[in-house]
């Protein structure tokens, strides 16, 4: 029962929502009106349920000294913080929750995110090598959009933006369109093996 | 000579990355301290989408929806982008709403309005001429989207002060997305494609998109089928925007390339606020780094090939 009364509600409501987008009856309407309200009132519970889930996670490893066990700390500290400042004083500006926000949110966010153009010059520098025919039609074509990305490659020579527009709008697109179909069938076969019952690896178990 | 030659580019090679570190560190800060003017070229996504939000000046049964899918990390790309559209939407009197669906998106929204309210000095009034709907749970982001194709008002709610949408003067005219027709998403991931899937498709509504450079290769079908009216990409379509914006809206002048081509607005101008040439100011930086990457390659490249030939060299 715990696996077939998920299947039943994974199938009817996934034909449902089928039959939905194609028929559009009053008493297919009603039924997409009822699902909207319905799926408003589950979010909050699907809240409680990380911030439970959180919880359970961090506690145990502070109980069983887990390795790094005092990050924990720090996580738990964290969320309870800001949520204590949150509901006290609320979350628009001037309040103690913008200023956590501007002031350490914020910029540790930011040098997180930027500690990427350390490691792509690094990269760059060690790896990028025209090993090969391949290897050096990928570098020439990262150069060329990487000058003309900036003013200065325009300044160089208005050719350099030209042919970055043209490998990002000719060679790239025709790439991301074929993956793109190809994550499309992906998708849709998928979906008929969920609502035709075949899949059912999302149950958990074997 | 030759034998040193060698050497020096096996050094090269095996160049300790701490050194790396120091030299893009030292490209990115100097020209931040020290702005230089430089060039602003429009492209064609940047153009489109701002003529469409333009099109939407003093019209009461036309607004614009500015989603803000990411959180402080991709700020300095993305913020001003944000900031720049909303000022746009001031300087012209557009009707702007703002959403989010991350919590830590919700403290941004605040954040950009205020920015582009106190810095441009705009008389503008929450639910008179913006909206903050605020954070919605990212659950409720498909009912909510899907649910706007109908009723604004009855999909949303609330806004951010938690006053009844329904009740709000700016919701005057604006039913759903035949008015709200233009939905801007604002995003380091592909959420722009759930846009297009469903307010699109289903709904006719307009999308733009406003992302981070290193997802923007990944909108370029959108672009050409024109199921993206038009996109900001990186830092570099910030720029542009900040530009499009100091040339026409702040003067109240009509877009045309023309005009564009002519005029050159020096970012060490003082007239203009720094938060409003912030992103002009990071494309100096974004040059020079570019710069040196391309340098670092052709020093790898040299060192490689000199490695290679003085191997091959010695195996005869």
């Amino acid at each position: 029962m715990k696996r077939q009364i998920p299947l039943i509600i994974v199938i009817g409501l996934g034909l449902l929502f089928v039959i939905h987008t194609f028929v559009p009856h009053k008493i297919s309407e009603d039924f997409y009106e009822w699902w909207q309200t319905w799926s408003k009132a589950i979010s909050p519970f699907m809240v409680l349920l990380g911030i439970m889930s959180l919880f359970m996670v961090h506690s145990t490893k502070i109980k069983r000294k887990t390795a790094n066990w005092q990050y924990s700390f720090v996580t738990l500290g964290g969320l309870l913080i800001t949520a204590f400042v949150g509901f006290m004083w609320g979350t628009r500006e001037g309040t103690p929750y913008m200023w956590l926000f501007k002031n350490i949110q914020m910029p540790m966010s930011a040098t997180m995110f930027s500690l990427l153009a350390f490691y792509i010059a690094s990269a760059a520098y060690k790896a990028f090598r025209a090993r090969s025919v391949e290897a050096t039609v990928l570098l020439v074509a990262a150069v060329i959009v990487m000058l003309g990305q900036v003013p200065l490659g325009a300044q160089i020579s208005h050719w350099i933006p030209d042919t970055s527009k043209w490998i990002l709008n000719v060679p790239n697109l025709a790439s991301k369109r074929a993956i793109g179909l190809g994550v499309g069938l992906g998708i849709t076969a998928t979906s008929l093996k969920i609502l035709l019952g075949i899949e059912r690896k999302y149950l958990g178990g074997d | 000579m030759s034998n040193n030659n060698t050497r020096f580019w096996d050094r090269m090679q095996n160049l300790d990355r701490r050194y790396i570190y120091i030299v893009v560190a030292l490209a990115i800060i100097i020209p931040l301290l020290i702005p230089f003017n430089s060039k602003t070229y429009i492209t064609e996504p940047v153009e489109n989408l701002y003529k469409k939000v333009d099109s939407f000046t003093d019209r009461e049964d036309r607004a614009i929806l500015m989603c803000f899918m990411h959180d402080a990390s991709t700020m300095p790309e993305l913020f001003p982008m944000e900031v720049s559209i909303l000022r746009h939407c001031f300087e012209r009197n557009i009707k702007v709403f703002t959403i989010c669906f991350l919590p830590t998106a919700a403290p941004l929204i605040d954040y950009a309005i205020n920015t582009a309210k106190e810095v441009g000095g705009f008389d503008v009034k929450s639910g008179i001429d913006y909206c903050n709907f605020g954070y919605k749970p990212y659950a409720l982001f498909l009912p909510i989207l899907l649910g706007m194709g109908e009723d604004i008002a009855e999909a949303v709610e609330t806004d951010s002060e938690g006053r009844k949408v329904e009740n709000l003067e700016i919701m005057k005219d604006l039913k759903n997305y035949n008015e709200l027709n233009l939905v801007i998403d604002f995003s380091a991931s592909a959420s722009v494609q759930t846009w297009i899937t469903y307010a699109r498709v289903k709904f006719g509504a307009n999308i733009g998109a406003g992302i981070t450079a290193v997802m923007a290769a990944e909108n370029y079908p959108f672009l050409q089928t024109g199921q993206l009216v038009g996109m900001l990409g990186g830092l570099k379509g910030a720029a542009e925007y900040e530009k499009l914006v100091d040339i026409f809206a702040s003067n109240n002048v009509v877009f045309s390339k023309e005009i564009v081509k002519e005029t050159w607005i020096p970012i060490t101008d003082k007239q203009i606020p720094y938060q409003f040439k912030i992103a002009r100011i990071g494309m100096n930086a974004q040059s020079v780094a570019h710069i040196m990457i391309i340098v670092f390659i052709i020093l790898g490249n040299i060192g490689y090939f000199v490695s290679r030939k003085s191997k091959n060299k010695e195996l005869g």
